[in-house]
């Protein structure tokens, strides 16, 4: 019985440091993204630390009350930001997950679409023009990104026939018998897709502050805005150390401090290239979009399909 | 002598509906018509003459012949000829018949002099209050003569709402503006939206309107209205203040000198440089590119310098006199300029070619927004949104000023008429600037800077002047008055023009691309720079003067 409690609580241990650990480092990565982006652009750029700033600042604010139902959009920030601090302690970051071998990965393909169901809860509880549109555009983009990332998933878990995380996500997309060419071609599909999971330009489009004004964000404010803001942050470590789990998982064979500094070095590049990717785009069009993102469905499915037999 | 031509074209015509025909210079037409012909004359010049519609001025001209005055005006570009069209109208109840359905570009010059000086435009397909605020009573006319530049009328209505239109079946209505990330200056438009498929919309503008004519008209003098006229704009002002200058000049038949023809044409490009570069980085940020816009106002920042050298200003350079400029070009100014160009010329290349190889870009422009050959020649739209529609009209070229007959240039134009064609205008147009500034500096001869003005100015002469702004023609109407100061000043920006194009541009489109769209007419804006900044450790407040802003910026460190 002790033994047992004593795992429990060691597992509760490791999650509470994981989630602590990714809650404290994503407002680092905003800053640092920022600083990125100004210099690409020829500015100086805010001081690393702003993120921090920012939240501290916003969750000093009156949370102005809007909309249909005003309570809502509460509950929405804080889903949102409890889903993402779940994901972490389910997701491998530079070591074994805390939840890793009790959850499978379809638990984790949930997770992303739950912490992108608060942008449709705060959108249409706030009901004004602009939300409501944001709302909409988030809807449109969900269905066909949800079942991208599932794909992805799936393709590993049927090549290791698993679906446990450390099994499936941890690159079991090349874990073909021959040339892995299901996982290749859903590495180029997912990287091509990625900054719509982040929210970030050429797809930040349910947002897209120069038309709609911020979109489903738009009624919100204070510590509601703060924790929208937090999670978009963590989604953005989060999720790209999901892409390095599923596609780039090489390097940590033999564990410890190294393994895990080489995992972060790689996440810390995917980060790189988003904001890269966001600085050389201008930001397309809904329909745009979702014609683009269905071609990669196209091409995911056919990867599925390679996956099935065994390539 | 092509107006006498033009004259006597329509005098055949027309015969005795021709009142009289005043021929101010070879390229200038004022032509008296009678109010029962007034519709068939301007039919005859807008369609089978080909004019291209500039616009409609009512003036209340009772204290001087007894009349109420309307005056269409028009442009015959191929002849160089600006035409102006007048029509005398009964002191008591003006009422001249509307041209809105044969000219639909006149449409809103008709509800303007309806609001303004109270002419009625009989039949008018949709006589709608347009620049009046709500709470102002019907019945009260700030442009009339006995209407006191200073009076608040009675029976204004603070609680007063304006009426919208209601919106077609099926349609949802987004509301867009007054203020909107993207709209710099206070418009709004109410869009009538299926799902997110724009299918029209209402326009309510003037928001803003500060009676500029009216102060002019009553209390500035002539040598005063050039530094106002440059207010009218926060970007293309200098337009104003030479365009302003020139209708008196071409009223009064003074004549600059060269050198100051000279300097009115480089600040004029300067102008022109800093607002296309201004553009391309908001067009940019509005669709999502902010690196380019960053790069854009990076490029930007030492024409502003250079300007500020010449003139003193960023912005707002107060450069015209009636007859001449103010500032002078010495040598060493004219040395920065050249290395100015230069380096811009070079950094803009790599933009240009950046831009042009962009298709992310071009997917998000190419289609959208599209005024074609025929919505420019119905709604009469200017400058680059008529050339990116191959629509080949510049001022610079149809009726030359300053000193552009005397530099080579192209009138840059694109096919298509989307956002994409009008992009690709005005990142050329750049270069074509460079170019005048060059030549400009080359040929500058020495001399004075302003015309001895001998004689006084006599009232109730026309003045007609066109300047290309980097948003099209922007047409000043200047009737010469008693006091040193005109009787009447009418000012028609490009953008008056262009926002009534609007509507058919956005029609059928999403609504993500109606910011692009509304973008790329160009619409104005200014802004202010000054900054405070409070120390948190020690509570101090400091309020940073210009000078430690600018070294701030420039050399990326304060004192």
């Amino acid at each position: 019985m002790g033994g047992e409690l004593k795992a429990i609580l060691g597992t509760a241990a490791t999650c509470v440091a994981q989630v602590l650990w990714a809650l404290l480092l994503a407002p680092l990565v905003e800053g640092l993204v920022r600083k990125l982006t100004a210099r690409i652009q020829s500015r100086q750029g805010p001081p690393i630390w702003q993120g921090y700033f920012d939240l501290l600042k916003l969750l000093g604010k009156e949370d102005l009350e809007a909309g249909e139902i005003p309570w809502l959009p509460r509950v929405a920030a804080f889903l949102s930001l409890g889903t993402l601090m779940f994901m972490a302690c389910v997701l491998p970051l530079g070591a074994a997950p805390p939840l890793g071998t009790e959850t499978d990965s379809i638990l984790l393909v949930h997770l992303v679409t739950l912490a992108g169901l608060g942008a449709l809860m705060a959108g249409f509880a706030a009901g004004g023009t602009y939300s409501l549109i944001g709302s909409s555009r988030e809807v449109m983009l969900m269905v066909l990104l949800e079942p991208l990332l599932a794909v992805a998933v799936i393709a590993g878990a049927v090549h290791r026939s698993s679906l446990a995380v450390a099994e499936a996500v941890r690159g079991g997309v090349y874990a073909a018998q021959g040339f892995p060419w299901s996982g290749l071609i859903l590495l180029v599909v997912i990287l091509l897709a990625f900054p719509a999971y982040v929210q970030r330009v050429p797809f930040d489009i349910a947002e897209a502050e120069t038309e709609i004004m911020e979109g489903w964000l738009m009624e919100c404010s204070g510590p509601t805005l703060a924790l929208f803001k937090y999670s978009a942050m963590l989604k953005l470590v989060l999720y790209s150390a999901l892409f390095v789990n599923l596609f780039v998982p090489w390097g940590e064979a033999g564990g410890g401090v190294g393994a895990w500094l080489f995992f972060w070095i790689k996440t810390g590049a995917v980060i790189a290239l988003v904001a890269a990717a966001a600085a050389a785009h201008a930001r397309y069009r809904a329909d745009q979009a979702v014609r683009w993102f269905g071609m990669m469905l196209a091409a995911a499915l056919f990867a599925l399909w390679l996956a099935g037999l065994g390539c | 002598m092509k107006a006498r031509e033009r004259e006597r074209k329509l005098r055949e015509r027309f015969g005795a509906a021709i009142r009289r025909t005043d021929l101010i210079s070879p390229d200038r037409l004022c032509l008296y018509v009678d109010k029962e012909a007034v519709r068939e004359v301007c039919r005859f010049v807008f369609r089978e003459m080909d004019a291209r519609y500039v616009i409609s001025v009512g003036l209340d001209d009772r204290p001087y012949s007894g009349h109420f005055l309307v005056s269409h005006n028009f442009a015959f570009d191929r002849d160089g000829i600006l035409a102006a069209l007048l029509t005398e109208l009964p002191s008591e109840k003006p009422e001249i018949p509307s041209i809105a359905d044969i000219v639909p570009a006149a449409g809103w010059a008709e509800r303007e002099f309806r609001d303004l000086v109270g002419i009625e435009p009989k039949g008018h397909p949709y006589p709608k209050r347009l620049v009046l605020p709500d709470g102002w009573p019907d019945g009260a006319h700030p442009l009339r003569k006995d209407y006191a530049w200073n009076e608040v009328p009675k029976g204004w209505d603070n609680e007063a709402s304006f009426h919208f239109d209601d919106p077609p079946e099926g349609c949802a209505v987004v509301p867009f503006g007054p203020f909107h990330p993207t709209l710099d200056e206070p418009e709004h438009f109410r869009l009538y939206v299926e799902g997110e498929t724009v299918r029209g919309c209402e326009y309510r503008g003037f928001m803003v309107h500060r009676g500029i004519e009216k102060l002019a008209e009553s209390v500035m003098g002539y040598n005063d209205i050039p530094m106002l006229a440059e207010r009218i704009c926060g970007i293309c002002g200098c337009v104003h203040n030479v365009a302003y200058a020139q209708a008196v000049e071409s009223a009064a038949g003074i004549q600059p000198p060269p050198r100051a023809e000279y300097i009115r044409t480089v600040m004029l490009e300067i102008e022109r440089l800093h607002s296309h570069l201004l553009w391309v980085g908001l067009a940019c940020h509005i669709l999502g590119f902010d690196t380019l816009f960053m790069q854009a106002f990076r490029i930007r920042e030492p024409v502003m310098w250079i300007a500020e050298k010449i003139s003193g200003n960023r912005k707002t350079y107060a450069l015209c006199l009636i007859g001449g400029v103010r500032w002078e070009i010495t040598p060493p100014l004219a040395e920065e300029l050249r290395g100015v160009m230069d380096k811009l010329e070079k950094e803009w290349l790599d933009v240009a070619r950046a831009v042009e190889r962009d298709r992310n870009i071009q997917r998000r422009t190419r289609g959208v927004g599209v005024a074609d050959a025929r919505l420019v020649k119905e709604f009469g739209l200017l400058g680059p949104v008529a050339r990116a529609a191959g629509v080949e009209i510049d001022s610079r070229k149809d009726h030359p000023y300053a000193a552009y007959d005397r530099v080579a240039f192209d009138v840059i134009v694109e096919e298509g008429g989307d956002v994409w064609a009008r992009l690709m205008v005005r990142v050329k147009e750049v270069f074509e600037s460079i170019r005048i500034i060059r030549q400009c500096l080359e040929k500058m001869e020495s001399g004075p800077l302003q015309a001895v003005i001998e004689d006084e100015l006599q009232p109730g002469r026309i003045g007609l002047s066109s300047v290309e702004a980097p948003r099209g023609e922007s047409h000043h109407f200047v009737v010469t008055g008693e006091n040193n100061r005109p009787r009447r000043w009418r000012v028609r920006a490009p953008t008056y023009q262009n926002l009534q194009g609007i509507p058919a541009m956005i029609k059928d489109q999403t609504l993500a691309d109606m910011t692009i769209a509304l973008g790329s007419i160009d619409p104005c804006f200014s802004c202010t720079d000054r900054l405070e900044t409070v120390d948190f450790r020690t509570g101090l407040v400091k309020v940073w003067s210009q000078g430690e802003l600018e070294k701030l910026v420039r050399e990326g460190k304060s004192d």
